[in-house]
């Protein structure tokens, strides 16, 4: 009935299962010792109400007025135990699950995730996919071991009730194998109602996409103004319908089945009964008996729905802890891969090199880079143009460690870079992308991520807001620098030409590295700031060649603002296609001089 | 103990609340449980009752199950032989079997009834929330922080397991209704021995219900005071598992920072809803000594009856049986925690409601059928500032869009350029100064009617995870598409070659997260606003307003982008943004705004010969071109 299960991911959840209990205890000692007691205790006073009932009306009938009464306190406390137990033990598991996953399966897995040191786990949807699940199911990965309990204390507590049973009379011990018909039955309908919940599950996701589109932060203004909120609004309201109707159907499904199960068991229940009645009117059982057994049958029912709602949930949290498992071989694979501790250099005098490097994309055909070499002298600013697809990222997110090159080697002063530490040869880099982070932090803050030792340091972040020409977003702010970002949060929302530049200011904080990657870093500015921010930026290039020998690596699609760079690589399809100065390549009148007319007519032409 | 202000944000609504002042008075409560019972309308007549009376018999079935053991002791302890027993003890067992059956189809049957009768009054109560969203045809409210929070308060959509949804809310109330029919009938077996045996029993378990659900109305309250923390931690969350933040976080070794940084934020917002927790388990310790106030005693009086025969042993066992019933017919904690949730989700939706208010006064002035040719559009002295800010964006503006011409605006970033536009959209509404429409008033116009008539690209537009042909069709409210017109501006904006590629052409599902759905490239997407502009042209727009509508396009698309639109574009106006003056130049009539003023107006050869901002600006961009040269040439001032 169950799926088959990979061998290795059966053999790590045990050890799995430890840690997330061994993790309970360091977040919340106290509540992780009353959880394993109360499910322990819970096991014990599931047949305590029947037993003490039994006692005490047999006890009344023998006339044993003592033993009555003390047992009719034992009724008492008996109901107030299983019903205590039963609330506390779904609380106390509750709580111990959301400390431990926010606090201890919630920062390691968000560890796991940027401690890989490339970011391929994040470009591909398949990937990405996983590591969602992951970073969403911190909770259900923190229950994980709690349901695993949650059911081996309900099968305990099955075990209980049938020996209790079968005491009563041999007979009885028949409805074992019958109490695993309503068992199957629920379990099956289960089967039906997950299936059900996979299967809507992509109109479910719809529907709340089109409903973030209407009222989400942007306000809907686009969809308002051209009158497509109408429609919208009905393919959400279809979406989640379509929904309802297909998770409608499998729960009306799953609910015969399982009334299916209780009307087999019920039947053979009553027979069962029939039998104590007998037993009792020849006296050979007693009245108490009698009670014993519909008590017992009573919360039959109960633990029967536990335990299948606590294995599935068990069987459920596989799908995140399949992907958790992976992710964490993933990162250990990475890891190993990497294990190199070589320092990088502390300047530059040789530079950086390229030697035939390629580099495709995991899961697709052609190559994002295709045989690359070239020479990035120490002290150079390097302009890297070319279409959109050329590979003109792919190959700055090579020189920062982000992709590693399938053929060929990417040399710091001589040395391999793959032979480097990673987080050592990145902690002399900086970098503005094209897609830059927008964190919703303070601006200050966002800033000052470039260089995480002095983002405390007022001095040092003013320093980078003037670098990158961010004086005035900083002064605009109600609260300057100390300004929450971000509109959800209550802060200020930035236009994308204040995020470009707090992008850049961010990359300004370091303050000597060894290289430096604008990744058309203006895309979004004006011309006078674009102006400004290139000229500024070719300074500081040139003050930090004379100190450390950076390279500065400038992507750009748009060659005025490249032709000042002392070396032009232009790219085509992963090729590089010609390499030289801007001078030296208008004169060729190759690629990059066709590409350079067709922008200079755009604003010579006529005037 | 006053209704609560209207103006309050949710987080300062609950950081306001004590334990104690949240308690509700018993008026309130019942009018709200009332409303939360109305929604049963919702889920339509069938399921509705259907439900209440599967609850119904569920509920009945545990003190019933009491009796039907009871009547079966009496026909055992009923003296006489063995056989005149069995026979007498046949038709009472016949009847436990029937109410333990009927207990599990109520059981069963309640899963499914339950799930479609809170589907519909969450999908009618999202209805209601869409509604009242969409009514205002301005955004400046909605945008508005606290609005969005109340938005995300009352979506009925939960992300997580402590959330509760007003249809959660109206079927945890049918299982508490359902729940005092059975103590009526266990109250009853109660009096079947002696009256009194009620209120010893029923006080104690009416004490536990209070206390649950004051628990319950404080941890709602705690929980909704832990959102505001977990937004915070939202921001890394999504960071670490994105492609942009991504790179940003290797470059600058923000790992060990950014995790220290979530869990900070984490303890610290979720550390009052632990201790709220921890006390709760308390509470539930001292509720069991409160069970066993209420049973020992009851438990004791029945069986000295028993023993000295005022009681038979079918009585003393009924009592035994059903007594303890009570206390789990009358609601646990989780029936009243939603119970609670829904009480605060419709205080929300009506602050909602308040704040975004009603739909605007249909405006009498019809704005003329679309496709009619617009007139003049007219800025007339018009100021905007946003809501809860000081600062004019835009101020003192006059300015007239004619009808035909090519419009463009330019200026550096956060000159108000956007802000204009969206103005003109009629999205915000000027502060000071007015737009008028062949001299009609724009806020007298009728919104959908004016609307109609443009067809926009925003900076940030909107990207539905829909197919293609819905996502083109969307510029014209999308339906009835004709696959021509939607084949004529694929050509022109490019987006042909991009759904040639796709493997279900035009039906492809722009979303990863559907079947057969792809993810497109910010160019791509971009080719899709373009079209989907476009074909709001094609099909009757007289207006194209269009926010760097290139901004994700390379050079050269970009270029025979214009060239395809100029041509095309059918006599249609267009407004155009673009920080390119090389794409600008070619339009009839450039406006230069600084600041939020307008400070120079011309045609390109106009404002050249003007020597003014525009002029400076274009030749800095234009300078690296004509000198081949370096950027070090060309500067000039910041303007």
């Amino acid at each position: 009935m169950t799926r088959p299960i990979p061998t290795p991911v059966w053999r790590r959840l045990p050890a799995l299962w430890w840690e997330v209990l061994t993790l309970s205890w360091r977040c919340t000692p106290g509540l992780t010792v009353l959880a394993l007691l109360v499910l322990a205790l819970s096991v014990v006073a599931v047949p305590a109400v029947a037993l003490t009932l039994r006692a005490t009306v047999d006890a009344t009938a023998a006339g044993a007025s003592g033993v009555a009464l003390a047992c009719a306190v034992g009724v008492a406390v008996a109901h107030a135990l299983t019903s205590t137990f039963q609330t506390v033990t779904g609380e106390v598991i509750t709580t111990v699950a959301d400390r431990t996953g926010r606090m201890g399966v919630h920062p390691r897995v968000h560890r796991a995730i940027a401690s890989v040191p490339g970011i391929a786990h994040l470009e591909r949807g398949d990937v990405l996919d996983r590591v969602d699940i992951v970073r969403r199911g911190t909770g259900q990965i923190g229950r994980s071991v709690w349901n695993v309990l949650l059911s081996a204390s309900h099968v305990l507590k099955l075990l209980v009730t049938v020996v209790l049973l079968g005491a009563v009379h041999p007979l009885l011990l028949s409805l074992i194998p019958l109490a695993a018909v309503p068992l199957w039955a629920h379990r099956r309908g289960q089967v039906l109602v997950r299936r059900a919940e996979v299967e809507g599950a992509e109109n479910h996701r719809l529907q709340q996409d089109l409903f973030e589109t209407v009222a989400g932060v942007t306000g809907g203004g686009e969809a308002r103004v051209s009158g497509a909120d109408t429609r919208l609004d009905r393919l959400r309201g279809e979406a989640w319908r379509a929904t309802e109707r297909v998770r409608f159907r499998a729960r009306a499904r799953a609910a015969v089945w399982t009334f299916a199960g209780w009307l087999v068991f019920v039947s053979a229940f009553a027979g069962g009964i029939a039998v104590v009645i007998v037993q009792a009117a020849q006296g050979t059982g007693t009245v108490g008996d009698l009670v014993l057994t519909v008590m017992l049958a009573v919360s039959l029912g109960q633990t029967v729905r536990g335990t299948v709602t606590a294995t599935a949930e068990t069987a459920g949290a596989r799908r995140v802890v399949e992907p958790y498992l992976w992710l964490r071989g993933h990162v250990a694979g990475e890891l190993a891969r990497e294990g190199c501790t070589e320092e990088p250099p502390r300047s530059l005098t040789e530079g950086l090199a390229l030697d035939r490097v390629s580099f495709t994309y995991p899961g697709t055909e052609r190559p994002a880079l295709d045989g690359i070499s070239a020479h990035l002298p120490a002290g150079s600013v390097i302009a890297v143009v070319g279409e959109y697809g050329s590979g003109k990222t792919t190959l700055v997110k090579l020189l920062l460690g982000l992709y590693r090159p399938d053929a060929g080697t990417v040399r710091v002063e001589g040395r391999d870079l793959a032979d480097m530490s990673t987080e050592g040869w990145r902690s002399r880099c900086s970098a503005a992308f094209q897609d830059f982070g927008r964190f919703e932090v303070t601006f200050g803050e966002t800033v000052g991520l470039g260089d995480l030792d002095r983002i405390g340091d007022p001095d040092a972040v003013a320093r980078a807001v003037r670098e990158a020409d961010a004086e005035e977003i900083a002064a605009g702010l109600p609260e300057g620098v100390h300004t929450q970002l971000g509109r959800r949060l209550g802060g200020v929302e930035l236009s994308e030409g204040q995020w470009q530049r707090a992008a850049l200011a961010r990359a300004s904080m370091r303050r000597d590295p060894l290289l430096f990657v604008l990744d058309e870093p203006t895309a979004s500015l004006d011309a006078p700031s674009e102006e400004a921010i290139f000229r500024r930026y070719m300074e500081r290039a040139r003050a930090h060649a004379r100190g450390t020998g950076t390279v500065t690596v400038v992507v750009s699609h748009r060659f005025s603002t490249v032709a000042g760079a002392d070396l032009v690589l232009v790219m085509e399809r992963g090729r590089l296609v010609e390499t030289g100065t801007h001078a030296e390549l208008v004169a060729v009148g190759g690629r990059y001089a066709r590409l350079y007319g067709l922008q200079e007519r755009a604003y010579t032409a006529g005037t | 103990m006053g209704p609560t202000h209207v103006s309050e944000t949710p987080e300062a609504h609950a950081a306001r609340n004590s334990p104690r002042s949240h308690a509700p008075g018993p008026t309130r409560t019942l009018r709200t449980l009332a409303r939360i019972l109305g929604r049963l309308r919702d889920a339509g007549p069938v399921p509705a009752v259907a439900l209440v009376a599967v609850r119904l018999m569920e509920r009945l079935v545990t003190p019933v199950t009491a009796v039907a053991l009871a009547t079966l002791v009496g026909a055992l302890t009923g003296a006489g032989d063995g056989g005149t027993v069995i026979t007498a003890a046949l038709l009472p067992l016949a009847f436990l079997a029937l109410v333990m059956l009927a207990g599990h189809l109520g059981d069963a049957a309640a899963e499914p009834l339950e799930y479609l009768v809170a589907s519909r009054i969450d999908g009618a109560h999202r209805d209601r929330v869409a509604q009242m969203v969409r009514a205002p045809s301005e955004v400046g409210r909605l945008e508005a922080p606290e609005t969005q929070a109340l938005i995300r308060q009352v979506r009925a959509d939960p992300e997580h397991g402590v959330e509760t949804t007003p249809g959660d809310g109206t079927t945890a109330a049918v299982r508490v209704a359902a729940g005092l029919a059975g103590v009526a009938v266990t109250c009853a077996v109660l009096a079947s021995f002696v009256w009194w045996l009620v209120p010893i029993v029923l006080v104690p378990a009416l004490v536990t219900v209070v206390l649950r659900y004051r628990l319950a109305v404080t941890g709602a309250a705690t929980w909704v005071s832990a959102i505001g923390g977990e937004q915070h931690v939202d921001v890394w969350r999504r960071a670490n598992v994105s492609a942009s933040e991504g790179k940003d976080i290797r470059v600058f070794g923000l790992r060990d920072w950014m995790v220290d940084r979530m869990q900070s934020r984490l303890r610290e917002a979720n550390a009052p809803l632990w201790r709220h927790w921890e006390h709760r388990l308390r509470v539930e310790w001292l509720m069991s000594i409160l069970v066993l106030v209420g049973l020992i005693p009851a438990y004791l009086l029945v069986t000295q009856g028993a023993l000295v025969g005022t009681a038979t042993v079918a009585t003393q066992t009924a009592v035994l049986a059903a007594g303890a019933t009570l206390f789990q017919l009358l609601g646990n904690g989780w029936d009243l925690y939603q119970l609670a949730g829904a009480g605060r989700d419709l205080r929300a939706t009506d602050r909602l409601a308040a704040r975004i208010g009603r739909a605007d006064p249909v405006p009498a002035q019809r704005a003329g059928a679309p496709g009619a040719s617009i007139g003049e559009v007219r800025f007339e002295g018009v100021g905007f500032r946003y809501p809860g800010s000081e600062r004019m964006v835009v101020e003192d503006v006059d300015l007239t869009v004619r009808p035909g011409e090519l419009l463009a605006i330019v200026g550096l970033n956060g000159a108000g350029k956007s802000t204009l536009i969206k103005l003109l959209c009629g999205l915000h509404r000027p502060t000071h100064g007015r737009i008028t429409v062949d001299g009609t008033d724009l806020s007298a116009l009728d919104s959908g009617q004016w609307r109609a008539r443009l067809s926009v690209i925003f900076q940030e537009f909107d990207r539905y995870p829909l197919s293609v042909r819905e996502n083109v069709a969307l510029g014209r409210g999308g339906s009835g598409t004709v696959d021509e017109d939607l084949e004529h501006v694929a050509r022109t904006s490019g987006l042909a070659d991009v759904v040639a590629g796709l493997p279900a052409g035009w039906d492809t599902p722009l979303s990863r997260g559907r079947s057969g759905g792809v993810d497109l490239s910010g160019g791509q997407w971009q080719q899709v606003a373009l079209a989907r502009a476009l074909y709001g042209i094609r099909t009757g727009a007289r207006f194209l307003v269009a926010d760097e509508p290139t901004a994700h396009l390379d050079v050269r698309t970009e270029f025979r982008l214009f060239e395809r639109l100029m041509d095309q574009r059918d006599g249609a106006g267009i407004v155009l943004i673009s920080h390119r003056l090389s794409t600008v130049r070619r339009a009839d009539r450039i406006v230069l705004l600084d600041g939020g003023r307008i400070t120079e107006e011309g045609t390109h050869a106009e404002l050249m010969a003007l020597r003014g901002t525009y002029a400076e600006l274009f030749e800095m961009q234009a300078a690296r071109f004509r000198s081949g040269g370096a950027s070090d040439e060309g500067g000039g001032d910041r303007a």
